[in-house]
């Protein structure tokens, strides 16, 4: 480079062929608009087409072998498992003080097993905020923070003969023991039988561990609380003080408290049984997978338990799906369009046909949307969300049944359908020989049996987002190098062939963008002290959710107010074009932060692309389209008053809220529920709003007011 | 608080051209987020950054013992700094920064070949500052003086130090194994652990037979630059310090992000030179972005498991080429801005 600067500050400038890379940048840049328009075109388009490129899910990992051995659960399994199930039923209408507690009835039968028995007992905690608990993997250690009530969960734990004691499948199995109920008690019994089952196999070569949670705290705090002291074991001085004497609660037959273990977790089920019927002709088995922040097990675990229960044992399978938009009429549009296209298309070349029936693409797209949707709040959809935060593949099952479970005789029928299935997962898992890690963790599903890879949904992120750097370049170069030129420089009397490069003395010059980049740091700032207020006013403790979100507007906008009024001067002397180079700066801090979200939860920058990017590409001071009058300036501005709108956090989720339930019942209490939800589970959707969204909308926001 | 405060009133004023060069060095370091995470690591790199820095100014001051002080230290710290001694002889026997020499024999209307190499030892006619008229000038000549004072007493504190070394070292195994634990360490790359460098990756692939001669061309890298660097940048060493520094962060075996903290502090001490530095905010956010990104990349190979090494390395390579923009555009801000004179002379 220098080279060149010194051949060309000697003679003339010559027309030199620029290099390849630079030329296709210069272009891109300086067509920013047209590739802009055709990048966000091209990705909504590419968006609408995922359902239809989803592919067909297989099993990548040979040693699974799913239904490949026959299932020995009989009816006997299941004449045991309606003994426990009769004796936890009974328990509910026994009011004696000493009879035995929930987790002893089952500890008790878990001990007859002949398995490695304990009980793990622990309290509820307080809802806290752990910005970057996503950053650690697993929750944080806090002692203090406890109420006094605690419950207790019976684990037991069936050494496996062939196996050396390293790994482990687990089984876990919620209820509820404040108030049991048949379909909590027929999880349990479910699982006992299996236990049962497992117990006696032969060909057991991971461990069995069966945690019977206590849910009365919540199903992921219980078995969260169990995984965290399996891994991170506490020793001295911590320990509960859960003792015999201290308390009415006795053991018995020598189960002790003492922590067991069994090796590294392979992978987890979780299963409860719905005691409602679905009316259907077959049993229904609804798989959640979505754990904290998007994270999903491997997608070989969904597929072992597609196949079985599909193939296998008849059963139905579902995922969850948005059923709002299975009557939506412009859905059904897109599809008929699409299916239209693909006719002509088919027509010219048969093999060129590419949609899907309208119905299946209305389908696809609710079950995909849900399944976007749900990765990105970040919230996990069970208890097998605690799993994934130790990199263990997890799911949880709702199985109900096709007929009610009163009577004797369906129990049982159910209980062998249901639990032939799970000796046919485990005995899958038991085959593995290493983690999961064959098939894919990053993945959207469109149907049980139909998923939509990475490398696809990637694109229309990608086209989405592709133009956000160009344009900010093109306002950014456009500017610096017009300012440059515009500024008379005392020693370049040889005309400024050159100006952009051979400024010598420019007082301020390329670092012109300081003022922008204050005032957008400033807002950021005000961003940060605004996320961490909710869980301070949480800790204030007022029950009223409407006060609580009107006790944070009320701090937030004077807070705003003071950063803007310390950035602004200096801001406000720059010039009058400064707008540009603040949109190239809101813009170039727009992609970091969708970028970044990408990587840590890609779901929730999808989303926050749709509504980020356009917002970000349109906008531009109201003023200076206000003193054209044509068509365009007026659509101009609309579109821009609507994306500014649209894309304010609070008013997009009373938008989509009333769009989906109903504008009556929408309320200001139910966002501060929504966010409260959203912090309480750590989940970094909260930190992209709070940190990227909301002040890029802020500084958008500043642009359009531009004077 | 007080140099921010200045800073920006200054800054508000628009009265860039009075700001002190040292006063913007010393706030770009203080509140650059990367020192701050280096402290908060407890990384020793701030000391080592200390020495370097009271190596460079010792020259700059003209006071060899603390120059020489400061560089024995900090090649004992990290072998790297052994690399500041060029610019630490420069600056002793010609002073601070100035524009080229050769500039000015044009204007004295000399002959323009016997330019570069020759005048080394040579006596040069030379303004005292920049801009200035041509009558007001000075002699100033290469003086071996303080460079001889330098090197008497780079070796006392060299053997001061070894001799501590070796006292407090008696017990486990003596200095060869200090060498071997410190710059062997350093030379080997032994430690494979994955660092913000382009190392570790490297060296975790290559076959074993391969391995001396790769490192061999590895560390050659930074010993090719060394020569050009000199021969271009000789008339300003305080900036051939930077220009090493940075140089030697990107290249090293394990960089951390407080040897970044270190030369782009010092970069502030070009501030009015590098004012016209082009993709300035482009480099900006190139920062911005890969020390956001590589945490999370980090993470999501080592504790979630769901990403791989390649992810990690790719914000690892994309560091090292906003670090080497960031050379390479300065280095040709400072020969542009040097350029100017001439042309301004010509005429």
């Amino acid at each position: 480079m220098a080279e060149n600067n010194s051949e060309d500050s000697s003679s003339p400038p010559k027309k030199r062929k620029p290099r390849l890379i630079a030329f296709v940048g210069d272009f891109l840049i300086s067509h920013s608009y047209a590739v802009s328009v055709f990048c966000c075109f091209a990705g909504s388009v590419a968006l609408l087409l995922l359902p239809i490129l989803a592919k067909n899910t297989y099993l990548s990992e040979n040693a699974l072998m799913p239904g490949s051995a026959k299932p020995t659960f009989s009816s006997q399994e299941a004449v045991t498992a309606k003994e426990l199930i009769k004796e936890l039923i009974d328990w509910k209408i026994i009011r004696d003080e000493n009879r035995m507690q929930t987790y002893e009835i089952i500890a008790n039968h878990m001990a007859e097993t002949g398995a490695d028995v304990y009980y793990h007992s622990f309290y509820s905690r307080k809802k806290q905020f752990h910005p970057m608990s996503f950053f650690m993997g697993a929750p944080m250690e806090d002692n203090n923070n406890h109420s006094s009530t605690h419950a207790v969960n019976s684990v037991g734990i069936i050494r496996a003969p062939h196996g050396d004691g390293k790994e482990a499948i687990v089984l876990v199995s919620p209820y509820n023991s404040d108030k049991m109920e048949l379909s909590d008690a027929l999880s349990v019994g479910l699982a006992y039988s299996i236990f049962c089952l497992l117990g006696r196999a032969a060909w057991l070569a991971k461990d069995i561990v069966w945690l019977a949670a206590d849910s009365k705290f919540g199903e992921y705090a219980s078995v969260a609380e169990w995984l965290k002291q399996y891994h991170d074991p506490v020793f001295i001085g911590k320990k509960l003080n859960f003792h015999p004497v201290d308390g009415d609660i006795q053991f018995v037959r020598g189960i002790s408290e003492d922590f067991k273990r069994a090796g590294t977790m392979a992978a987890a089920i979780v299963f409860k049984v719905l005691e409602t019927s679905q009316g259907t002709g077959t049993d229904n088995v609804n798989i959640y997978a979505e754990s904290s922040n998007g994270q999903m097990p491997n997608l070989d675990l969904i597929n072992i338990v597609h196949y079985l229960a599909v193939h296998r044992h008849g059963l139905h399978v579902e995922v969850g799906k948005l059923s709002s938009l299975l009557n939506s009429l412009w859905l059904k549009m897109v599809g008929k369009f699409l299916e239209g296209v693909s006719n002509i298309v088919g027509s010219l070349n048969p093999k060129w046909r590419f949609a899907l029936p309208v119905l299946d693409y209305v389908e696809g797209t609710a079950v995909l949307a849900s399944s976007v949707y749900h990765q990105a709040l970040g919230v996990p959809t069970g208890p097998h969300g605690a799993f994934r935060d130790y990199q263990i593949d997890a799911i949880t099952l709702e199985i109900s049944p096709r007929v009610s479970l009163n009577s004797e005789m369906a129990r049982s029928s159910f209980l062998v359908r249901v639990g032939r299935l799970i000796e046919g997962i485990v005995r899958s898992v038991n085959n593995l020989l290493e983690k999961f890690h064959q098939s894919f963790f990053l993945y959207f599903l469109t149907s049980p049996s139909k998923f939509v890879s990475v490398g696809v949904y990637m694109i229309p992120f990608g086209l989405l987002v592709m133009p956000l750097p160009i344009l900010a370049a093109a306002l950014y170069s456009g500017k610096a190098s017009e300012a440059l030129v515009q500024k008379s420089d005392p020693f370049n009397t040889q005309k400024s062939y050159k100006a952009s490069q051979e400024n010598p003395f420019p007082s301020v010059g390329s670092w012109k963008w300081i003022h922008a980049a204050k005032l957008v740091f400033a807002v950021h700032l005000w961003a940060t002290i605004i996320s961490v207020l909710p869980s301070l006013i949480y800790q204030a403790s007022c029950t009223n959710t409407t006060t609580n979100f009107l006790i944070w507007i009320a701090l937030s906008i004077p807070s705003f107010f003071f950063f803007y009024w310390i950035s602004l001067s200096s801001y406000f002397h720059s010039n009058d074009a400064g707008w540009a180079i603040l949109k190239a700066l809101t813009i170039g801090a727009a992609s970091i932060g969708l970028g970044l979200m990408s990587i840590i939860n890609f779901a929730t920058a999808q989303i926050g692309a749709i509504f980020l990017v356009p917002m970000c590409l349109m906008v531009h001071p109201l003023r200076q389209i206000y003193r054209g009058a044509g068509l365009g300036e007026l659509l101009h501005m609309v579109s821009n008053v609507v994306l500014g709108l649209i894309g304010f956090p609070p008013a997009s989720f009373i938008l989509l809220k009333g769009w989906s339930q109903g504008f009556e019942e929408v309320n200001m209490g139910d966002l501060w529920v929504w966010v409260e939800n959203l912090w309480s589970w750590n989940s970094a959707t909260y930190l992209y709003l709070l940190l990227v969204h909301l002040p890029c909308w802020v500084l958008c926001l500043i642009v359009l007011l531009h004077p | 608080m007080y140099l921010l405060a200045k800073f920006w009133e200054e800054i508000e004023v628009r009265n860039v051209s009075t700001l002190d060069s040292g006063d913007v060095a010393a706030l770009i370091y203080l509140f650059n987020p990367l020192t701050i995470a280096a402290c908060a690591g407890s990384s020793t790199s701030p000391i080592e950054n200390m020495m370097i820095l009271l190596t460079v100014y010792g020259a700059c001051a003209g006071v060899p013992p603390l120059a020489a002080f400061g560089w024995v230290i900090a090649t004992h710290l990290s072998i790297y700094s052994m690399m500041l001694v060029i610019p630490i002889i420069i600056l002793l026997g010609y002073g601070l920064d100035t524009p080229p020499k050769k500039l000015f024999k044009t204007v004295d209307k000399q002959k323009k070949s016997d330019a570069q190499e020759s005048s080394m030892s040579k006596p040069i006619k030379n303004p005292l500052c920049e801009g200035s008229t041509q009558q007001d000038q000075l002699v100033l000549s290469f003086s071996w003086r303080p460079i001889i004072h330098f090197m008497l007493w780079a070796g006392f504190w060299s053997l001061y130090v070894l001799g501590l070394c070796s006292v407090s070292l008696k017990g486990h195994g003596g200095l060869r194994e200090m060498f071997n634990k410190t710059y062997g360490f350093i030379l080997n790359v032994e430690d494979l652990s994955p660092n913000l460098g382009v190392f570790w990756y490297f060296f975790a692939e290559v076959f074993d037979f391969f391995r001396d001669f790769f490192l061999l061309v590895f560390h050659a890298n930074i010993l090719f630059m060394i020569s050009p660097l000199v021969i271009r940048l000789n008339h300003r060493p305080c900036f051939l310090a930077f220009v090493y520094i940075a140089i030697s962060s990107i290249l090293k075996s394990y960089p951390s992000v407080g040897d970044s903290a270190l030369y782009l502090g010092m970069m502030g001490l070009f501030f009015h030179e590098l004012a016209g530095m082009r993709f300035s905010l482009f480099l900006l956010s190139g920062y911005i972005g890969v020390s956001l990104l590589s945490p999370v990349m980090h993470n999501l190979w080592i504790w979630r498991g769901t990403g791989n090494a390649n992810f990690y390395f790719a914000t690892a390579l994309a560091y090292a080429c906003f670090q080497i923009l960031l050379v390479v555009e300065s280095v040709g801000t400072m020969l542009n801005h040097d350029r100017m004179f001439k042309q301004q002379y010509k005429i």
